[in-house]
């Protein structure tokens, strides 16, 4: 092994330099928007003192509260219904092998390829035909759309390692199938479904895209007010907005890691 | 629920459907939620956009009532195949790019303790933590005229003065291609994790170069993780919105901005429309190719490798 | 697991109550950023005793693609006169009950006869005008011509935006081409178009709202914009300065409409009216530091303001500058222009 180590000590070497380098590309920009955050100055150009006031401005903002409101109203809403209904697409699609199932699959994947771009638009076509008034409902239901096959194959990954012969038992047991699903099902699957609903409320919290082409009245999103924000010049309250925001999406993160981590 | 009463025909013990829920019903039934929910939104409004893409446009910005092809025959006129020309190339410099990045961390990720590697993967996977926008703005903050690189850049002498690294093509690559990379590094530290290191050892034995068992042996090794991270890289770059309408010049305009204009801007939703059958023609290409050159089995296990990786964060 | 699930109900069901909200009426509006005083709004919440939500757009076009798909909810919203012709043969907005709103009398009569969409100011009534002209970094270049010719030299770096308007930046190429902005000549156009590409190779980025974050922050030197904006930026950063092309300029009023389907329309009468006194409006004149039609109101301007050339139009500007017009079906031939000159 140790010969091996001294053979492939170039690989190792160039793949560190490489991989240190892709850590610093990664990081380099969160470490800048956390400094300039606590920046007294408003443009961010040079270092002008350290300062919470971008912090207060952020939490005066009413803009802000109502759009992070909607956004969390949204991704809750959207990750419960997803779930429930990747959970059952995922538990059909690995347990039944027929045509119907080759049918589902291919549906259920499509979503996964497309860009948010394309659902934005095809999703905006179909609700200005239909007349249905765009707002927090239009929203919703783009979310649940792209979030549902997301679940699906998380779960799915997790019931491809699953043991039938855990059901057959029961079932010899005499167990019913209330017993089974509470008992055996939830426990077993549990860190796959969660897996899969943090994926599905991360996956709604980032949307931008398909967000601003349905979104209506009442139903800004953080990122689609974050892109107003841009454009239209207070960059400083950004940064305060975006250490939020990060510190908020990984505390949630870190607490399903944390489940999920003592359930296995 | 017996189990003595079930009609189902013998089956192995591994795989057994039939004790399971009676039959026909039960899985038509399980499956009927989600796939409705798909049909209708998202199969539907796909073939709403073909559709449209054949009305005409109704002067106040609605879809008008009649059928043509004109609005076909618009988007293959010059201007659009520059547009869609640059859309390729662009994609595919980003895609390049981060394969090129992701193969060694992946490597060298797959090469470490036990123990560490979750924690390797957790850093790679925190920056997608962020919102979208924020880590777009943070860029915008670094490749700013007067931020820290260009000053740097310039004051040691690697770029010259008239050169800015924001507002063109540059720009929308270095945030492309960081907005992305965590998602090519995933399915090739899955597939680097599956690989018989051993074959390498072989390869050395019988006198192979680093070089040559690296390309000949190492790379078809993972063929699966890349043409994962290929696609999963490269389609949505095609559908690129905001990266070249933030940090774009005027020369970046993609197609993903020139449907956003058309449906936005213009009032035109069925040249929108028909924009967006040809980026999904676009994308149906490389899919295509890839189902049919790998097979379905392929894109389970790669698919299934990957949200693995994932979901064992 | 069951727990978590526990609290995350418990917490979802927080979150919604909060989202439903006092029982007060919320007045909705859609309209441009920066463009109403906050602290005026406020006072307005409280004397009515209502909640005010202010949801904004960037261009005339998307907030009319929202709204006709589908976005009413809306109580108050404040297109450009060209996109109220639109939207009122669209049948989309509704006429206003004057009687609630007194204070439309003060608006300037020889403006609503020379500009105003509807002369009964049943269907819209004025607000701010505006026009789009140039500011620089005076530090960084020096004094320059007041051209639109700027554009068409390299002297000034790479540092420059034009806005990302089809009628405002073929507009400009067409005053500097000496040409009506609202030309529907193909040969004015073609020469517009040479012109715009040559531009091009000067200018960084086309953009309509973060130029005013870009000049203050140093990430361009010349941009052009919309004075009110400018101004408002020029204020807090004296190496601004401002020039107005003697081509002449865009001119453009942004209107109060009341859409169709609105559901609080007495209250948002009420809230124009009250935007509408000599006072309040002159307090939006400072805040936007636009130009509102209504000599009432200058008379509450600040002393250093009320005989300003940044607020009162001047003459030669007026003579020069045209409003910016719908062109119906020949709009398609800007179209056509903007796509070159993005394509390319």
């Amino acid at each position: 092994m140790s010969a091996a180590k001294g053979r492939f000590a170039a690989w190792k070497s160039t793949s560190l330099i490489v991989t240190i380098f892709v850590m610093i590309f990664l990081y380099m920009p969160i470490v800048i928007l956390v400094a300039q955050s606590f920046n007294e100055s408003r443009f961010g150009g040079k270092w002008a003192g350290f300062s919470l006031k971008w912090y207060e401005a952020l939490f005066n903002d009413r803009g802000v509260i109502e759009a992070t409101l909607n956004t969390l109203y949204i991704a809750l809403t959207a990750t419960a219904v997803s779930t429930v209904l990747g959970t059952l697409a995922a538990w059909v699609l690995n347990l039944y092998k027929t045509r119907l199932q080759k049918f589902n699959y291919g549906i259920t994947y499509a979503p996964l390829v497309m860009p948010d771009i394309l659902m934005g638009i095809s999703l905006l076509l179909f609700f200005v035909s239909l007349k249905v008034e765009l707002g927090l409902f239009t929203v919703i239901c783009a979310h649940i759309t792209f979030c549902v096959s997301f679940v699906t194959f998380v779960v799915l990954a997790r019931l491809q390692d699953f043991d039938f012969n855990l059901i057959h038992a029961a079932r010899d047991l005499g167990a019913n199938w209330r017993v089974i699903i509470i008992k055996i099902l939830l426990p077993v699957l549990g860190p796959g479904i969660a897996a899969g609903a943090m994926m599905a409320f991360t996956l709604s919290m980032d949307d931008f895209v398909v967000t601003f082409f349905v979104g209506g009245p009442g139903s800004t999103t953080l990122p689609v007010k974050v892109y107003s924000m841009m454009k239209h010049g207070t960059p400083a309250i950004i940064n305060a907005l975006s250490v939020v925001f990060m510190a908020l999406t990984f505390s949630v993160a870190l607490i399903a890691q944390i489940i999920t981590r003592k359930r296995v | 629920m017996n189990p003595a009463d079930t009609t189902a025909k013998p089956s192995s013990l591994t795989h057994a459907p039939s004790p399971i829920g009676r039959g026909k019903f039960c899985e038509v039934s399980l499956t009927l939620p989600s796939l409705l929910w798909l049909l209708f939104f998202f199969a539907v409004p796909a073939a709403m956009v073909f559709a449209i893409a054949f009305k005409t446009a109704d002067s106040s910005g609605g879809i008008g009532s009649s059928w043509t092809l004109e609005t076909i025959v618009e988007v293959f006129n010059f201007n659009y195949a520059r547009i869609m020309w640059r859309t390729v190339w662009v994609s595919f410099a980003v895609t390049a790019i981060c394969l090129l990045l992701a193969v060694p961390v992946g490597y060298w990720i797959s090469r470490q303790d036990k123990k560490y590697k979750n924690w390797l993967l957790l850093l790679v996977v925190i920056p997608l933590w962020t919102n979208f926008l924020i880590r777009i703005f943070a860029w915008r903050l670094l490749l700013h005229p007067d931020g820290i690189i260009r000053t740097a850049l310039v004051s040691i002498g690697i770029i010259p003065e008239d050169v800015f690294l924001l507002n063109n093509m540059t720009a929308v690559i270095i945030v492309s291609v960081y907005t992305h990379l965590s998602f090519a590094i995933l399915p090739i530290y899955a597939a680097s994790e599956r690989f018989d290191f051993s074959l390498l050892e072989a390869a050395r034995d019988l006198g192979a170069g680093r070089f040559r068992a690296f390309c000949l042996i190492y790379l078809p090794g993972i063929k699966r993780g890349i043409i994962t991270a290929f696609l999963i890289v490269f389609i949505p770059a095609l559908g690129s919105y905001a990266i070249p309408d933030l940090v774009g010049g005027i020369d970046c305009e993609l197609l993903g901005n020139k449907i956003a204009f058309r449906a936005m801007a213009n009032r035109n939703l069925p040249e929108a429309a028909a924009i967006s059958v040809v980026l999904a023609c676009m994308i149906a290409i490389p899919f295509i190719a890839f189902v049919f050159g790998g097979g379905r089995k392929r894109a389970d296990g790669g698919a299934r490798a990957e949200t693995e990786a994932i979901s064992r964060q | 697991m069951k727990k978590i699930a526990a609290y995350l109900c418990a917490f979802a069901a927080l979150v919604c109550l909060s989202a439903c909200g006092p029982s007060k009426p919320t007045l909705r509006l859609y309209t441009w950023s920066d463009y109403l005083d906050l602290d005026l709004v406020k006072e307005f919440e409280q004397k009515f005793d209502c909640k005010v939500v202010i949801d904004c757009f960037d261009s005339n076009e998307m907030m009319y693609a929202k709204i006709k798909a589908g976005g009413s909810g809306y109580d108050i919203i404040q297109p450009t006169t060209y996109m109220v012709k639109i939207m009122a043969e669209q049948n989309m907005l509704q006429p206003m009950n004057l009687d609630n709103i007194p204070n439309a009398k003060y608006i300037d009569k020889s403006y609503i006869d020379r500009f105003a969409y509807d002369k009964t100011l049943k269907l819209s009534i004025p607000y701010m005008i505006g026009y789009a002209c140039i500011a620089y970094n005076k530090k960084q270049l020096g004094q320059i011509p007041d051209t639109w010719g700027v554009y068409d030299t390299d002297k000034y770096g790479k540092r420059l935006t034009l806005l990302n308007d089809m009628r405002e930046t073929i507009g400009a190429a067409l005053k500097y081409k000496g040409y009506s902005l609202n030309t529907r000549s193909d040969k004015e156009l073609a020469e517009a178009k040479e012109v715009l590409l040559r531009w091009k190779k000067n200018v960084s980025r086309l953009e309509n709202e973060a130029y005013k974050g870009g000049i203050a922050s140093g990430e361009f030197y010349l941009v052009q914009g919309y004075k009110g904006d400018l101004f408002q930026v020029l204020d807090e950063n004296k190496d601004l300065d401002f020039m107005l092309p003697r081509e002449g300029m865009s001119l453009s009023c942004d209107d109060w409409v009341i859409p169709v389907g609105a559901p609080n329309k007495e209250l948002a009468e009420k809230f124009i009216n009250f935007m509408l006194e000599p006072a309040n409006n002159a307090k939006n004149m400072v805040f936007t530091m636009y130009t509102a039609p209504m000599e009432e109101a200058m008379k509450y301007l600040p002393d250093d303001l009320k005989n300003s050339n940044k607020i009162r139009l001047p003459k030669e500007i007026m003579e020069k500058s045209e409003m910016i017009e719908d062109l119906g079906d020949d709009n398609a031939k800007y179209i056509k222009i903007w796509d070159e000159i993005k394509a390319d």
